[in-house]
C-alpha cells in the first residue's frame, strides 16, 4: 500500500473542477479543488473503476441504413469497452428494431444491456 | 397551398418549432426536410448527453430526436420528406422540390427558419499543400461512421477542438483507428470540457493547444501533415514545424449558420452571429420570419436550440392570429466589457429576454453578468468563450428602457 497524488475533473456538472487528491488505493486520504459534495463520489469512484455508458453502433440487415445506433443501458467498466466493441462487432441485427430493444442481454456479465437508441423499419 | 405556419429543416429547431406552432394556436403547420428522415444532425450524433436540462434525461442524439418526433406524430403537422426548399420570397412564398409532389409552392402566414449551420472546411482557414483523399470536416466523417457504416481512415490527425471533433477522436478510436492527436490553434480548447475527459483523456489522446497544420502531403492520399507551434498572434513559428504520418485529416474548427435561404428572403444578417438579426421573439427583419436553433446563432447544447425552438413557433403562431405585430419598436442589445457574442440582438417589449451571451476570454472564477439599463446583475461560477452563459431579465424590468441594452461579464 503506497500513498498517491492523483489528478481529476469532475464531470458531475459542466463546471469540471479540477481535483487533486491524495490517495491509497481506493481509499481517499484527502481531496481539494471541488466545489461540492458530488465530486467526492465521483472520484471515489474513479479510484474504484471508471464506469462510462458506451455508445456505438452495430450491423443491421433489411433496413435504410446499414447500421443503427446502440448504447449500455447502464454505465460499465471502461476497461471492458474494447471487449464490448470486439464482441458487438460480430453481431447483426434484422429490421425491423424499436428504439431500447435490448440487442443483447447482459453484456460481458456486465449486468448491462445493450439497447437500439432508434427505430429501424424493415424496408420493402 | 396556402399554409398558417412553415417550417424549414427538422433538426431540433425546427422539430420543436412546428409542435409550438401548432400548440400555440396554428390551424395549418407544415414541416419541410430536405433528408428522407426527420432530426437532423442528432441521428449521427450517437453518443449521450443530449437533454439534460430539458428533459433531465442523459440520452443520445438519434433517441432525442424520436422523442420529439414521437410528440410531433401526436400532431397533425404535415411534413414534406425529401424536400428541398429552393426559393424563399420576402412575401413568404416557399418554392420547393420533391420526387413525390414535384415543384410546390408554398404560400405561409408566417415562417420559421431552422436551417442549422455548416462545418467550417479547408478553404475558410487556408491550409497550403496538397489537394488529396483523405481530408474530412468531423461531422462529415461522423456520418460516415455512425450512418454509413464505414471507417474514413486508420491514422488520424484531427486540427481544431471542437466538440465534433471530440467526439469522433473517441469515436473512431473505439472503432479501432489510431488517433494520433488533436491540434488546437487557440491557447484553450473549443469544446466542452466533459467531452476533453470523456472523449480524449479516458483514451489517452493528446491534445495539442497553440498548434496549427501549415501543410498537407500527399498525392492521390493523404500520407502526412505539418504542423506548427504559433505565438501569441496566432502565426506559425519557424523551425517547429513537424511532419506527422498519417491518412486522413478531420477538421473540427467551427460552424457558421446556413443563411442561403434567408437571404433569399431579404433577412438582415448579423455580421457578429452570421444568422439573422433577431428578437427575443426570435423574429427576423422581414415580418413574419423568425428564426431558431444553429441556423439563428451556433449554440453549444440542443436545450438551448430547442428552447428557442419552442420560441420560435409560438411567435410564428402568434404572427398568424394577428397576437405579435412585424413591426414593432426595439432597442438594441450591445457587447461591453468581454462579450465576443450576444443573442438575441435585439429586445422588442414582449416580456421577459432571454438572453445567450459567449464570453470572448476565459475567467475561472465567479463573475457577473451586467444588463445595463436596465441594471441588472447575476452571478455565475465561471465564464468560458466555449460555454456561452444564458441569463434571463425580466420583462417588467425591462419596460421604462429607452436606450440600447450594454451587456458586460466582469470578475466579481
Amino acid at each position: 500500500m503506497t500513498v498517491q497524488k492523483s489528478h481529476f475533473v469532475c464531470v458531475v456538472c459542466p463546471i469540471g473542477c479540477e481535483i487533486d487528491v491524495v490517495h491509497e488505493d481506493s481509499e481517499i486520504l484527502s481531496m481539494e479543488g471541488q466545489k461540492c459534495d458530488k465530486s467526492e463520489e465521483y472520484v471515489r469512484q474513479e479510484l474504484l473503476e471508471p464506469m462510462r455508458i458506451l455508445t456505438t453502433t452495430v450491423r443491421i440487415r433489411g433496413a435504410r441504413w446499414p447500421v443503427i445506433p446502440v448504447r449500455t443501458d447502464g454505465p460499465v467498466p471502461k476497461r471492458l469497452f474494447p471487449r464490448l466493441m470486439r464482441q458487438l462487432k460480430r453481431i447483426e441485427l434484422q429490421a425491423p428494431v424499436d428504439m431500447l430493444d435490448v440487442v443483447v442481454s447482459d453484456i460481458a456479465g456486465t449486468d448491462a444491456n445493450i439497447v437500439a437508441t432508434r427505430s429501424m423499419p424493415q424496408e420493402r | 397551398m396556402e399554409v398558417d405556419v412553415a417550417v424549414i429543416g427538422s433538426g431540433p429547431a425546427g422539430l420543436t418549432a412546428a409542435i409550438h406552432a401548432r400548440g400555440s394556436g396554428a390551424r395549418s403547420v407544415v414541416l419541410l426536410e430536405r433528408e428522407e428522415e426527420l432530426g437532423g444532425i442528432l441521428k449521427q450524433c450517437i453518443h449521450n448527453g443530449f437533454g439534460l436540462e430539458q428533459f433531465k434525461q442523459d440520452y443520445t442524439g438519434p433517441e432525442y430526436a424520436e422523442r420529439l418526433i414521437r410528440d410531433l406524430e401526436e400532431t397533425d403537422v404535415q411534413c414534406f420528406l425529401n424536400t428541398l426548399v429552393t426559393d424563399l420570397s420576402p412575401d413568404r412564398v416557399i418554392t420547393a422540390l420533391s420526387p413525390e409532389h414535384g415543384a410546390i409552392e408554398i404560400s405561409a402566414g408566417s415562417i420559421v427558419l431552422g436551417m442549422g449551420c455548416r462545418e467550417r472546411a479547408r478553404g475558410s482557414i487556408g491550409i497550403p499543400g496538397t489537394r488529396p483523399a483523405g481530408i474530412f470536416t468531423a461531422g462529415v466523417a461522423q456520418r460516415f461512421v455512425n450512418i454509413d457504416g464505414y471507417l474514413p481512415g486508420r491514422r488520424i490527425v484531427i486540427l481544431g477542438s471542437g466538440d465534433i471533433g471530440l467526439i469522433m477522436a473517441r469515436r473512431l478510436t473505439l472503432e479501432g483507428a489510431r488517433v494520433i492527436g488533436v491540434y488546437e490553434i487557440m491557447g484553450y480548447p473549443s469544446g466542452l470540457k466533459r467531452n476533453i475527459v470523456q472523449c480524449l483523456d479516458d483514451f489517452d489522446i493528446p491534445l495539442h493547444l497553440s498548434h496549427t497544420a501549415t501543410g498537407i502531403t500527399g498525392k492521390e492520399r493523404v500520407e502526412g501533415v505539418t504542423i506548427s507551434k504559433v505565438d501569441s498572434d496566432l502565426r506559425a513559428v519557424k523551425g517547429t514545424e513537424q511532419l506527422i504520418t498519417c491518412d486522413t485529416l478531420l477538421l473540427s474548427v467551427g460552424l457558421i449558420p446556413e443563411n442561403e435561404l434567408s437571404q433569399q428572403a431579404g433577412v438582415e444578417i448579423s455580421a457578429a452571429t452570421k444568422g439573422p438579426v433577431s428578437t427575443e421573439t426570435m423574429a427576423t427583419s422581414v415580418p413574419g420570419v423568425y428564426t431558431c436553433g444553429n441556423v439563428a446563432t451556433v449554440f453549444d447544447i440542443v436545450d438551448h436550440v430547442a428552447q428557442t425552438g419552442a420560441t420560435a413557433g409560438a411567435s410564428a403562431a402568434r404572427y398568424v392570429g394577428g397576437r405579435l405585430n412585424g413591426d414593432v419598436p426595439h432597442v438594441d442589445i450591445v457587447p461591453g466589457e468581454n462579450v465576443r457574442l450576444l443573442f438575441p440582438h435585439r429586445y422588442s417589449f414582449q416580456g421577459d429576454l432571454l438572453l445567450f451571451i459567449r464570453a470572448a476570454e476565459p475567467v475561472e472564477k465567479p463573475v457577473t453578468v451586467e444588463v445595463s439599463p436596465p441594471g441588472s446583475r447575476i452571478t455565475r461560477p465561471y465564464a468560458r468563450p466555449n460555454e456561452m452563459l444564458r441569463v434571463r431579465i425580466p420583462g417588467a424590468k425591462l419596460a421604462e428602457v429607452r436606450h440600447p441594452l450594454k451587456v458586460s461579464i466582469r470578475e466579481k
